[in-house]
């Protein structure tokens, strides 16, 4: 048995991939059945309370109560989740310790890449029939097939927050930014994580062709070019930058205390309701507002997948299915719940949630929702992240710009080739 | 004469195998042959990689001067308050309590209130605009993120007193009555019976302490993420970003910076025992 499995070229046949390909085979009320009683220990992102009331209240006490499934969301989010699975596969043979995770975009490549997934099995939730399919934000994570290896829960777009009593007339476009930050010296950032790479992301849209010319996976001439134009508008903009552009916000909390501190002007959330939320929580002054660039601004899809390793396939299918419930995506859309988007078509649910979402109240503050759809851009290959974050990393520490005073809005000119060869030459694969 | 029981050798074998374990497994992931991203195959990229990078030595010179400096002046407030507050007088005893007030603050708390009140809109920025000593909150140096690690050496500074002055004041309380008496009787003034009696005799005891304080600061995660600027990094906060880069492939150097702040606290160590072995040669 050892000799087999020693030899087996896939050394990630665990037992939830064969155990969810017996569960595929079954009705869904057997699937149900053999999830009662079990508990379903959730590997997800626990920074939010608003998020963690909707998952620790709401849908743990209707999973508990329907299903008698006992839902446990331990911390853990995209790298952690990889690094944690990768120790496990290490560690041997044996259940893993999480049945649930939260992932898109990189983490999904790099668990799918390391085969630390466990499927195909999200086609076969009954809910799955009411995803908007024809939305290729939902179908398309990161370009990437989910190919029934991840199963939608939530979309978020991306969004600048202002203060309308400081910035009554906000930039609307990139240029206009870029404008405003040269005027308004150390009053603009983004922060080192994700949000802040995917501004940069965004920039590299508009100064690169739009989407589309990064569409259909990587490439490096495309991100060569791409990449360019993003530092070339950064060394210019970098003494206009908070702080000089020296340092930057660790994550999105710090760079909202700033905010609410008015120390700087702006802040940017990957949840274009953020804002309505961190208002309600206190976080945010009331004349707080989301803005949407008129180049587009990213939109994406998160979604849950199931270990290599999972100690309980059957639970966490019936999990991935209640969170896809209309019920369940309707609670969460809720403003004063999480204002998370919902994946489903909702024009294709049943009755009452048809007309439910059909009424249901935006809140003033947020943006409207046929803008945030006009101006939604996909997300592109991963690479193209991965890329820019390892890059724009070496640009900071290349000490560029760090010397010159906040004050000095522009650079004299002769200094601008200098910076311009500070712009980092390639990154390793 | 009996046998030894094999007891504390095993208990010694507890806590040095995790170590001897982790280090084993550090070499392997960043040669590319375990972890995240590992091809199964002996690579140098990464160890090659980190070592060639500016960064990674920037990042190790940045956690070297802020430990030294933390430890420096925590080390110097420590014994001073051991040598000027010895006796049972009420001051006394109220000035070695407050030493060690902050001894029970975990020291992501110590780091939240530094950067609440050493934040550019912070507490101490708005009392001096109040007081009129700066124009605008604004118009404050920045001492949070900021290139001297003003914040994060002051926050680890004010953790590592308590502490240091805990086995301080206990040394100086063991430095015997009857010593002092016999230099004073010998003619010894009292400075010079601080400086050649009492201070060798703490600074010996001290210094394991302060050791210990250097590696702890030099490692500390917590307060160096919330404190530090992006560059230059601190090293633990640099490893951890390797260890959660989306690139896969890059998350073996993080083993290898590991490997780095693991050499640091060794030499160190050396260095407390190099002294200690010098001392006993002295003695003798």
């Amino acid at each position: 048995m050892l000799m087999l499995a020693a030899c087996s070229t896939d050394r990630n046949t665990g037992d939830a991939n064969s155990e969810i390909a017996a569960l595929r085979a079954l009705p869904w009320d057997s699937v149900e059945a053999r999830a009662r009683g079990t508990t379903v220990t959730w590997r997800k992102w626990r920074g939010d309370p608003a998020i963690n009331a909707y998952v620790d209240g709401w849908i743990a006490s209707r999973l508990r109560k329907r299903f008698d499934i006992r839902l446990e969301a331990v911390e853990g989010q995209g790298p952690e989740i990889v690094n944690q699975l990768v120790i496990e596969q290490e560690a041997g043979r044996g259940r893993g310790s999480a049945s649930l995770v939260w992932v898109n975009g990189e983490t999904f490549a790099n668990l799918r890449t390391e085969s630390l997934l466990a499927g195909p099995w999200a086609g076969v939730l009954p809910n799955a029939a009411y995803i908007d399919s024809a939305s290729p934000i939902i179908t398309r994570d990161f370009e990437q097939d989910p190919a029934g290896y991840e199963s939608p829960w939530g979309t978020v777009q991306f969004a600048l927050i202002y203060d309308t009593m400081r910035t009554p007339n906000p930039p609307r476009t990139f240029d206009e930014l870029a404008t405003w930050i040269r005027a308004h010296p150390g009053r603009f950032t983004h922060d080192q994580g994700f949000t802040g790479i995917t501004f940069l992301k965004m920039l590299m849209y508009a100064r690169g062709g739009g989407v589309a010319a990064f569409a259909g996976g990587f490439s490096e001439t495309r991100y060569a070019v791409g990449r360019s134009a993003v530092f070339a508008l950064l060394d210019s903009l970098r003494p206009g930058f908070w702080r000089s552009g020296s340092t930057f916000p660790p994550d999105v909390a710090a760079m909202h205390r700033l905010f609410a501190n008015s120390e700087i002007d702006f802040s940017m959330s990957n949840n274009q309701y953020d804002v309505v939320n961190k208002i309600r929580q206190g976080i945010l002054p009331a004349t707080a507002r989301a803005l949407v660039l008129r180049d587009g601004t990213i939109a994406n899809t998160h979604y849950v997948g199931i270990p290599f390793n999972a100690p309980n396939p059957a639970g966490a299918m019936v999990v991935a299915n209640f969170l896809l419930s209309p019920e369940a995506q309707f609670e969460k859309q809720k403003p004063d719940v999480w204002a998370d988007g919902t994946v489903l078509d909702v024009s294709a649910v049943p009755e009452p949630w048809r007309t439910q979402f059909a009424t249901a109240e935006a809140d003033p503050r947020a943006v409207p929702r046929d803008t945030l759809a006009r101006y939604a851009r996909p997300e592109v290959s991963p690479q193209y992240h991965e890329r820019l974050s390892t890059d724009w990393l070496a640009w900071v520490r290349s000490g560029a710009g760090a010397r010159r005073p906040a004050s000095r809005p522009e650079p004299p000119s002769e200094i601008l080739p200098a910076m311009r060869q500070a712009v980092p030459s390639d990154s390793r694969p | 004469m009996h046998r030894r029981s094999p007891l504390p050798l095993l208990l010694a074998a507890l806590v040095a195998l995790p170590v001897l374990f982790g280090v084993a497994y550090a070499a392997l992931a960043v040669l590319g042959l375990t972890g995240a991203g590992a091809t199964g195959k002996l690579d140098w990229t990464r160890a090659t990689a980190l070592l060639t990078d500016r960064t990674t030595w920037r990042s190790v010179s940045w956690s070297l001067y802020v430990a030294t400096v933390s430890t420096a002046i925590a080390t110097a407030a420590a014994a001073a308050v051991a040598l000027l507050f010895p006796r049972q007088m009420r001051t006394d005893r109220i000035a070695r309590s407050l030493a060690t007030l902050p001894l029970p603050v975990p020291h992501l708390v110590a780091a939240a209130t530094a950067l609440m009140v050493l934040g550019q809109s912070g507490l101490l920025a708005r009392l001096l605009f109040f007081a009129g000593v700066i124009s605008e909150p604004g118009a404050m140096p920045p001492l949070v993120y900021d290139r001297a690690g003003v914040a994060l050496i002051v926050a680890l500074a004010w953790k590592e007193l308590p502490f240091l002055a805990v086995v301080g004041i206990a040394m100086r309380a063991g430095v015997s009555r009857d010593l002092e008496d016999a230099a004073r009787t010998l003619g010894a003034t009292p400075a010079y019976v601080a400086r050649r009696v009492v201070w060798p005799l703490l600074w010996r005891g001290l210094l394991p302490a302060v050791i210990a304080t250097f590696i702890f600061a030099f490692g500390s995660f917590e307060s160096a993420v919330l404190l530090a600027p992006v560059d230059p990094a601190p090293l633990p906060v640099l490893t951890m970003e390797r260890f959660a880069d989306p690139s896969l492939a890059r998350r073996g150097e993080a083993y290898g910076l590991a490997l780095i702040a693991l050499v640091v606290g060794a030499f160190a160590v050396a260095v407390h025992e190099w002294t200690r072995a010098r001392w006993g040669a002295l003695v003798k």
